[in-house]
């Protein structure tokens, strides 16, 4: 009788197959529960405990949010402050915060921003991203685009932009007329300002406009 | 080769992240070490079957 090897029996790889076919399915049904619970919101209590969370609760936008290089992680990391005024106000409650963001989500989609813009990696390359597009030192107090608008805050100047696109030259491929609403401006602005407040490992990388950041010493 | 773990929450998937060497030096552990012990056993088999 010849002697029949290990690799051609076919019991060998099939056995293999099943470990890794078995294995690899048990991580990643793990991988998904362990990544929920990471991307979950958190609520207003764990911001006003000082918990930080990767996703902060919608009640995030009555706080001032800052860009802080971590040298830990080698990169910034948003930071979640005190509290700031956001249209007047810095008391909006879980219920209203998330229904200005709702609005804002919501409109980012009519208004299809990814077709240009990119939102936490998605979208395109065509116009600034906006994944931190809120911590923008341009939108604030000595910045060159809130000057711009005539407006004396960082979300009024974002609304009257958002409102009139087409009457500012912000970039050599200007944002077009979108037909946004005030209401609708608010609610982008809300989401803007959230977005920015994600922990996303660093990312956009090249984000240099920031004092402090890696580009923007 | 060893990165230190910063993630903003330590878990197994973070760990696996960290740098090229842990990922190759897991799957190895997972899919080549079994493997060879499921060589064994078949080869095991097939003498005992003559």
């Amino acid at each position: 009788m010849t002697n029949k090897s290990v690799w051609s029996d076919s019991r060998f790889w099939q056995r293999s197959a099943s470990w890794v076919t078995g294995f690899a399915a048990i991580l990643l049904i793990w991988l998904t529960f362990d990544t929920s619970a990471q991307i979950s919101m958190g609520t207003d209590s764990d911001l006003q405990n000082g918990v930080t969370k990767r996703v902060p609760g919608p009640t995030v936008i009555n706080y001032k949010i800052t860009y802080e290089m971590s040298t830990k992680r080698g990169h910034e990391v948003p930071v979640i402050g005190e509290k700031e005024k956001f249209f007047g106000r810095d008391d909006y409650s879980e219920e209203e915060a998330g229904e200005l963001l709702h609005l804002g989500k919501l409109g980012s989609q009519a208004k299809n921003c990814m077709d240009c813009h990119t939102l936490l990696g998605n979208g395109g390359y065509y116009a600034p991203d906006l994944t931190k597009a809120w911590l923008d030192p341009a939108w604030g107090p000595e910045g060159s685009l809130q000057a711009m608008t005539g407006k004396n805050t960082k979300e009024e100047a974002m609304a009257e932009f958002l409102q009139h696109p087409s009457q500012y030259p912000t970039h050599a491929r200007m944002m077009p007329n979108l037909g946004i609403t005030a209401k609708e401006a608010k609610g982008l602005v809300a989401f803007l300002k959230h977005l920015s407040s994600i922990d996303t490992n660093g990312f956009p990388r090249n984000f240099g406009k920031i004092q402090g950041a890696i580009h923007g010493k | 080769m060893f990165e230190p773990m910063v993630d903003v929450v330590p878990s197994f998937f973070a760990w696996l992240n960290q740098g090229p060497l842990t990922l190759t030096i897991f799957l190895h552990t997972v899919i080549i070490l079994p493997m060879i012990w499921i060589y064994k056993q078949e080869k095991k088999r097939l003498e005992n079957e003559k």
